[in-house]
């Protein structure tokens, strides 16, 4: 099972869990299965622009982003972009 | 009267209570992460609805029915995928005639709830309105930010699309913008476009209503269909957002004048509130109390008065501050909260 690991104000909304463990093939799978998917994905089903995604340290938006494959120990890692300096 | 002040700001929510008017008990930051537009108590239920927005995470609405112990986001609240807009921001809620709710939002729709903010449908009637194509965002965006229900009748307001009216709980929007200026376009008196900061309509009235704009103040006895401009009569400026009215006299108004356009402080550097108690033809000063010299700003939701006619506004640097009925004398009932986004008050 991948791991997913979110910020704070998500994990608030998520009731407070911060690490989710999820059975997801990619990047896309796993952030769709998380009960705050509507926070990270736009009324078109896009990535909201200020979120960052990170997989095993790597940043997937330098990468295949959404259809980044996962191994079964990934760890994806939510972050919002660094914005207002 | 016991009273709650939902006080909505850039770092959350908070609740100011307080029994007597003179003692004040803050609880917050309540959605801490989140930029609280607007927040309400519902008369109906007493639930607590926030407009909600972040920068990474988007817009949305959140509910609380514990007084703001838990809170539960909307499930689904969007545009429609097949079109070309997107939910940008939340901006304003009110409570219906019946058992729904209404949401203003950014670019220019609104959205109704008939399960208490859990699902928000888009209002088809504004979303597919035919003047859309000459709406433009003001300086905060498309913001539906103003929604009034009296007798049947729906206004809003969208800065800068104007004000419009329905008659058929939504279907369709008339326009109702006649003699109110638009001064930054080039037709200065459009049908719509104008830039609306702040629409209400007075409760024993509800054919009076009035409008803080970005061009004036102005004055309609007439639901709308024709408006009086009554800036100058005292006023220092013709600019500003906040606008508040007196809940048993419909002659009176309160309004906060900015600078001007380009400068968003207040006019004359002085956080004056001024008064009309003669229906806008002449204005007085109303700020006994407040700081002669300053430059904070209060925006367009940051005003607000009870049922027994107190008054209440909310400042950029975060201060609340109170006046009895007739505008003063005023005193600071909370200082140094996060930016002040809106102010409401409720019976608590």
């Amino acid at each position: 099972m991948a791991v997913v690991l979110l910020p704070a104000v998500l994990a608030a909304e998520a009731g407070g869990q911060k690490r989710f463990e999820v059975d997801a093939a990619t990047v896309g799978d796993a952030l769709r299965a998380l009960p705050v998917n509507n926070l990270l994905f736009d009324e078109t089903g896009a990535l909201r622009r200020l979120i960052n995604v990170y997989v095993d340290g790597v940043d997937a938006r330098g990468g295949r982003l959404l259809d980044e494959p996962l191994r079964a120990d990934s760890e994806v890692r939510v972050v919002g972009a660094v914005a207002g300096g | 009267m016991a009273v709650l002040l939902p006080i909505g700001t850039r770092k959350g929510l908070f609740l100011v209570r307080s029994d007597d008017g003179k003692a004040w008990e803050v609880d917050g930051p309540l959605l801490p992460g989140w930029s609280v537009y607007h927040a309400i108590v519902d008369p109906r239920d007493s639930a607590l609805h926030a407009a909600t927005n972040n920068p990474f995470y988007g817009a949305t609405t959140h509910r609380s029915d514990d007084g703001g112990k838990t809170w539960e986001r909307a499930e689904a609240l969007g545009l429609p995928e097949e079109g070309d807009l997107k939910l940008n921001a939340t901006w304003h809620l009110e409570a219906g005639a019946d058992s729904e709710l209404w949401l203003g939002a950014d670019p220019g729709v609104l959205f109704r709830s008939d399960d208490a903010g859990k699902t928000w449908q888009v209002n088809r009637g504004l979303l597919e309105h035919p003047t859309r194509d000459r709406w433009q965002p003001g300086a905060g965006g498309m913001c539906t930010h103003s929604i009034q229900l009296v007798d049947g009748t729906m206004y809003i307001a969208i800065s800068a699309a104007g004000a419009f009216r329905s008659e058929d709980g939504g279907d369709s929007w008339t326009p109702i913008n006649k003699s109110v200026a638009a001064e930054f376009m080039p037709d200065p008196y459009p049908d719509v476009g104008q830039c609306v900061h702040k629409l209400l309509v007075h409760p024993r009235r509800p054919e009076r209503l009035w409008q803080q704009n970005h061009c004036g103040v102005y004055r309609s006895d007439d639901r709308g269909d024709n408006w009086e401009r009554l800036d100058g009569n005292g006023l220092p400026t013709s600019f500003g957002f906040a606008l508040a009215l007196d809940p048993e006299d419909p002659d009176v108004a309160y309004v906060i004048p900015e600078q001007s356009q380009e400068h968003h402080f207040t006019a004359e550097g002085r956080l004056g509130v001024y008064r009309t108690g003669d229906g806008g033809a002449s204005w007085e000063l109303a700020s006994d109390g407040l700081p002669e010299r300053a430059w904070v700003a209060v925006l367009r939701e940051g005003l607000a008065y009870d049922d027994e006619g107190k008054l209440y506004f909310g400042t950029q640097n975060g201060s609340v501050w109170t006046a009895p009925r007739g505008g003063g004398p005023w005193t600071e009932a909370v200082r140094d909260l996060p930016p002040i986004l809106s102010v409401e008050a409720a019976a608590a």
